[in-house]
């Protein structure tokens, strides 16, 4: 019926019904080969042409079409020799479609036997897209039952991996049913749940929520009729006695798009199951790169595939991105419903065109690609897609727990640049979108806890920064328990990135509150596109509990490392974030640090880190004194008095430690002896920690003093330190008077206060 | 037999004695080459394949401070070898002077069962349970420091912490169940 | 060339390992020089077939030629394929001081009387071993080139080792080998494995060998091993003790490489908690087979791992001992297999 064509039509001896219509019964053994003379005519001159000219040829004379029953496979050198040449084209430059649809039809009608389709199957690497048709029969043949159970499997990991290389999938949904009822063979029902996920499809973005059965049908026509829908829910949700992951997926995708005729509740973080390897992906990937022109079309991927395969033992075929366009895909042509043409995102290459086009987007069957492209997050971000997010969620699971939580035996990937680049790429879509996937928070709950503290350890814990609220019944099962654990047996190192990270944690949390909170509704609900609903309340526990998880790391830590400077650094950093939490994030809640905080702190004998306690001290007198005025505003919130009790007294004792020189006195939390004290033999115990004496200033001090001496040509004299003196403690009017009978100390102390602020 | 007991000797100055018992006699031999690199105290390293120790070493060897079953979760002769060799530990070392440490952990064709099994001997005797990844010279430097790090504390090199303080910090509850969704 | 000649020399270079092709044909010295440099051995082997057949028929070569190529590959290679030894028994006076000539004649003519036609083709190695290539026929066809026989005996001792041979043909080989070499009986050796040479070192002694000493070495001085004196092994003692002992069943040096050993366990069934297994009359038959790259390398190594109990008990030390790696174990203690093992084509 289309001019340049030629039907041929080959009929094998003792089939049931001899008929000529070139239809795909089932019961008619016969061959139909379409050879487009089109495509041989306008590329003639091509050498690769004329090879395929002569492929075609011997491939059509290869396989007889009256075959014998009984010819011999082994030791058939024709078929051998035909064979090699198909697959040395098929490895080089990958078959084209025509021939794909003679091998694919040869192999799965087991013209030669059974051994001879998986080969076959092995080598079909398509060059440029896979015929419909071909896989749409080769499913009939897969019906027919005669294949071997694992050569059935390799047929459907082909159309997996191939899913996106096929023209059209009109007549693939077409037969959604046929390809259903398999779901009941056990060795084939993840890679068929696979399948139907990927076919499942929406027909327009908006969702299903307000459906009705005449309508629904309209727009699902695959679904031709609504009891069959019906049957299919139903034999899944039957089939889920072991709550099998794959039957599960298929089942929440459902429940996205008709969620009145899912029952079931699907938790939304479900186990991984190895699914499936592709024998194919790295050769593919070859010929793609080869063929060139096509994988550059792409939009604006930020990276290229390394094509390493032939130095890596271990394929991590599971890792690559899909290329965003790698064929062109053909528009569907035969779907009645859609008035709108819908563009596929790979099409679309400037924002402008993205903005153009917002409302008749087609997602590409294949989510993982997405994850390269700006493009393709900006829209996924906007558009807030439940299925597609939902299929991305899926593949990314997939791949993250494929690749680090069910290794092989191997297992010395772990610095390999693949699995590097894939977490970067990870973080940096992360980053993009401001917020972690699902999958991605699940995988890390996962690997915590068998983790062991140093394997990509940076990117592990950008990735923890980024997972979204937890809620507090769970965060200390799920997240404080494995690093408590993680934490206390590793170096200070390890100690130093979980405090910074659980520091960025927080931010990201108060960051996402602040942006979502509505200003005076204090029972919020907040959505956002990771579907977390949570209370203000809800959300100042969960705050409240990392705050007080860090403090205690840090307390104990620091104890342990013997007040490592370091890990006193990251600490304070932390509790600067907490310190502005009211004024900064609009969060109203104070939390103080905790006495193993504090004190390390204050007799610290760095002098950043005095200072620094210093600056946080003042912002938490601001946010409390702000807070207290809001409170007699409103009566919503309310800081409780104990919270002042503790400020008030970290004050006092700061003040007299370092000002009032009323160190050791018995008002403070540290409480020694005199007669331990005096025990020490240290001169004037009490001025110990004062500004003049405390440990941390000391290079201050030595360098105001030797600024005094050069000032006043005196030679330098260490004693002369110890004769500077503050008058006994009374009260602040004495104080002041006395300054300035003492000029040193007047410098010294105008020196020290413009540090502070 | 007798017991290995946790204070029945002396300590020596400035010097740390772990014991590292493994049944299939590898991941030790690396282990030991990278702990003796340590260099703020002395480290001693005494290995073997299983407990009880025999009797003629009892006189020669010094105080353990740690003693630590490493379990290849690939193998059950390991796991099973390190529960009997178990028993032949004096309960005194159950105050946070054990640890296991664990490798092959994310090994896909390692069953569920055995690994619980694992959390489930070690949440019950108090001890703290490490993973490793004895594969890569990383992932042996790794498992060197966290040992180095809960020695320290054992041999009492930390000013103010004990061996049981640092049990309580890192001890498990039940093991967790990820798999089961309740999080919703 | 005619067809069944063309796919003799197909399939011999499809087996013809690609490393060893060139030397092969080198060796074989059926092409000139030119030839030999006008192939190009980076092509694959249906295209290299076709050369060679072309190169082939411009020099007139036949079916006999072909034979000799592929006796010189099996010769160079060895181990391919399932070997199978067999031991000579009840020498005559003369089977020690038998000579090549006589035998290589007494062995044909032997053969040609049991069977006709056949292919005989006699070679003799470097190493004293004596190569027989046999392509049977019968009386409807001429002898299959497709499915040769080769045989390896060496002179002046009682062993030999044979490979593709079915049950039919093995009472005539037998017949012709105890006759031209001058014994009166032949015998299975319960011997067989992937490599030829590892099943000759084995039976042939050629390895390096435990003798029983009053005093074992210490084994300490081998394994001097320069350690951190801050490192001590616990069970350094029982870990030595294991080493020596399965050093003093499997030696210390490097092993022939076995495959397989099968022990067919003809006993009664002992387990006390199971009363009704062990209230049959009638043996529990089992086989057990224990399969490695290397056999006795993994065998010395669980004992002195402790996978295995030491002392090495007798069921596997007895492989290298007795020279066989198949056992038939009846109550009263494994002995000598009844039944020999039929070899398999």
């Amino acid at each position: 019926d289309r001019e340049n064509t030629i039907y041929i039509t080959l009929i094998s001896p003792g089939s049931g019904d001899r008929q000529n219509n070139g239809s795909s019964a089932v019961t008619s053994r016969s061959i139909n080969i379409r050879v487009n003379l089109n495509f041989l005519l306008c590329v003639s001159n091509c050498e690769y042409m004329n090879m395929f000219k002569n492929q075609i040829h011997t491939v059509m004379s290869a396989f007889p079409p009256v075959v014998e029953a009984g010819t011999p496979v082994h030791g058939n050198d024709e078929v051998e020799r035909h064979l090699v040449l198909v697959e040395k084209v098929a490895y080089s430059k990958g078959l084209p479609p025509e021939a794909i649809s003679v091998m694919l039809e040869f192999a799965m009608s087991l013209r030669m036997g059974t051994v001879l389709c998986a080969r076959v199957l092995r080598c079909l690497i398509p060059a440029t897209v896979v015929p419909q048709e071909a896989v749409v029969r080769a499913v009939v043949w897969l019906g027919v039952g005669k294949i071997p159970m694992s050569t059935q499997v390799l047929f459907i990991k082909w159309v997996l991996t191939m899913f996106d290389m096929i023209d059209g999938k009109d007549q693939l949904r077409a037969i959604y049913g046929f390809i259903f009822s398999f779901v009941t063979e056990e060795n084939l029902c993840p890679f068929i749940c696979h399948l139907l996920y990927l076919l499942t499809r929406k027909e327009s973005g908006k969702s299903f929520s307000h459906l009705r059965y005449g309508p629904f049908i309209q727009r699902f026509p695959q679904f031709y009729s609504y009891s069959l829908f019906l049957v299919f829910s139903s034999l899944l949700q039957a089939l889920l006695t072991g709550r099998q992951p794959f039957l599960m997926h298929l089942l929440s995708l459902y429940k996205v798009l008709c969620p009145e005729l899912v029952t079931l509740s699907i938790p939304s973080r479900m186990r991984w199951v190895r699914n499936h390897n592709s024998t194919w992906k790295s050769t593919l990937i070859g010929v793609q790169k080869r063929n060139g022109s096509q994988a550059a079309s792409s939009i604006g991927l930020a990276f290229t595939i390394k094509d390493k395969a032939s130095s890596r033992k271990r394929k991590h075929t599971h890792l690559q991105l899909p290329a965003l366009s790698s064929v062109v895909n053909k528009q569907p042509q035969s779907e009645p419903s859609s008035s709108r043409k819908l563009v596929p995102l790979v099409q679309l290459h400037s924002f402008a065109q993205l903005l153009e086009n917002m409302h008749h987007i087609e997602l590409p069957a294949q989510m993982g690609s997405l994850l390269g492209s700006s493009l393709a997050l900006q829209y996924l971000d906007f558009v807030q897609d439940e299925s597609a997010l939902l299929r991305l969620n899926f593949w990314l699971g997939y791949a993250l727990y494929e690749e680090f939580l069910f290794c092989g035996d191997g297992g010395g990937f772990q610095n390999s640049d693949e699995a590097l680049q894939f977490l970067n790429k990870l973080l940096s879509t992360e980053n993009f979108l401001q917020g972690g996937f699902t999958s991605s928070e699940a995988f890390l709950y996962k690997f915590l806890t068998v983790w062991d503290g140093s394997l990509l350890r940076p990117q592990i814990l950008a990735l923890l920064s980024n997972i979204p609220v937890v809620p507090s019944s769970q965060i200390g099962r799920l997240l404080f328990e494995p690093l408590m654990q993680l934490f206390f047996t590793s170096s200070v190192f390890f100690k130093c990135g979980l405090v910074e990270c659980l520091n960025s944690m927080l931010l990201k949390w108060l960051t996402w509150h602040s942006v979502y909170a509505l200003e005076d509704d204090l029972d919020i609900s907040l959505k956002s596109y990771t579907s977390i609903n949570m209370t203000l309340s809800g959300f100042k526990d969960s705050v409240m509990d990392l705050v007080h998880f860090v403090g205690q790391l840090a307390s104990v830590g620091l104890q342990l490392e013997g007040c490592h400077s370091l890990l006193l650094s990251f600490t304070l950093d932390f509790y600067e974030t907490v310190c502005d939490m009211f004024l900064k994030y609009g969060l109203p809640l104070v939390v103080m640090p905790p006495p193993g905080v504090f004190y390390p702190t204050l007799f610290a004998t760095d002098p950043i880190s005095v200072d620094r306690l210093a600056y946080i001290m003042y912002r938490y007198k601001v946010n409390l004194a702000s807070a207290k005025s809001q409170e007699k505003l409103t009566e919503a919130f309310h800081i409780s008095s104990q919270t002042f009790h503790e400020f008030n007294h970290y004050v006092v004792v700061m003040v007299n430690s370092l000002w009032n020189s009323r160190m050791f006195k018995p008002d403070m939390d540290l409480k020694l002896s005199e007669e331990l004290l005096l025990k020490s033999s240290v001169p004037q115990h009490w001025t110990s920690f004062d500004l003049i004496h405390h440990p941390a200033f000391m290079s201050y001090a030595i360098d105001f003093h030797q600024k005094v001496t050069f000032l006043h040509q005196k030679s330098y004299d260490a004693d002369i330190l110890t004769s500077i003196k503050l008058t006994p403690q009374s009260g602040p009017k004495e104080r002041f008077g006395d300054v300035t009978t003492f000029p040193s100390f007047f410098r010294l102390a105008t020196c020290l206060l413009q540090k502070h602020p | 037999m007798a017991l290995l007991k946790p204070f029945s000797k002396l300590p020596c100055l400035n010097t740390a004695n772990i014991l590292l018992v493994e049944s299939e006699e590898q991941f030790q031999q690396s282990l030991a080459d990278t702990l003796v690199e340590e260099t703020a105290f002395t480290v001693n390293v005494r290995l073997a394949k299983s407990l009880p120790l025999p009797m003629e070493n009892e006189e020669s060897r010094p105080r353990i401070d740690l003693v630590v079953f490493i379990i290849n979760l690939t193998s059950e002769l390991s796991f099973q070898s390190a529960e009997v060799s178990l028993k032949n530990l004096d309960p005194g070392y159950f105050l946070g002077k054990v640890c296991f440490m664990v490798t092959n952990a994310r090994n896909a064709s390692v069953p569920t069962e055995r690994l619980d099994a694992v959390r489930k001997l070690a949440a019950s005797l108090h001890c703290p349970m490490l993973f490793a990844e004895d594969q890569t010279p990383d992932g042996v430097t790794n498992a060197t420091e966290r040992l180095l790090t809960i020695l320290k504390v054992a041999a009492g090199f930390v000013p103010m912490a004990t061996a049981l303080y640092l049990s309580n910090l890192t001890r498990r509850t039940a093991p967790p169940d990820i798999e089961q969704p309740s999080f919703d | 060339m005619d067809d069944s000649t063309k796919r003799l020399l197909q399939r011999l270079i499809r087996r013809i390992p690609a490393q060893t092709l060139r030397t092969t044909l080198e060796k074989w010295g059926r092409l000139t020089a030119a030839q030999q440099r006008s192939m190009d051995f980076t092509q694959p082997k249906w295209a290299l077939s076709e050369k060679l057949l072309a190169i082939c028929e411009e020099n007139g070569l036949t079916a006999k030629h072909i034979t000799e190529l592929e006796m010189t590959n099996v010769i160079d290679n060895p181990n391919q394929g399932m070997w199978y030894a067999f031991q000579l028994m009840d020498p005559e006076d003369d089977a020690n001081s038998i000579e090549l000539t006589q035998f290589k004649e007494q062995f044909k003519s032997h053969l040609r009387e049991l069977v006709r036609p056949v292919s005989i083709k006699i070679k003799k190695h470097t190493d004293e071993a004596v190569w027989i290539r046999i392509a049977w026929g019968d009386s409807f066809s001429r002898p299959n080139h497709l499915k040769p026989t080769y045989v390896v005996h060496h002179l002046q001792t009682p062993y030999v080792f044979v490979t593709s041979l079915t049950s039919k043909q093995k009472p005539l080989l037998s017949q012709a080998l105890v006759l031209s070499a001058r014994y009166q009986a032949i015998k299975d050796a319960n011997l067989s494995g992937r490599k030829l040479t590892a099943i000759r070192d084995l039976l042939m002694r050629k390895y390096q060998q435990v003798f029983p000493t009053m005093y074992p070495s210490p084994l300490g001085e081998r394994n001097q091993v320069v350690s951190n004196p801050h490192i001590e092994k616990e069970q350094a003692e029982p870990a030595a003790n294991r080493l020596q002992m399965a050093c003093e069943a499997f030696g210390d040096g490097t092993l022939p490489q076995l495959q397989t050993v099968v022990y067919k366990l003809e006993t009664k069934f002992r387990d006390h908690t199971n009363k009704t297994m062990t209230e049959r009359e009638e043996p529990f038959s089992c086989v057990v087979k224990f399969a490695s790259t290397n056999l006795l390398e993994s065998l010395r190594h669980c004992a002195s791992s402790g996978i295995a109990s030491t002392p090495v008990t007798p069921l596997l030390s007895s492989i290298l001992q007795k020279g066989r790696n198949y056992f038939v174990i009846t109550d009263n203690g494994s002995g000598p297999s009844t039944q020999t093992r039929q070899p398999q084509t």
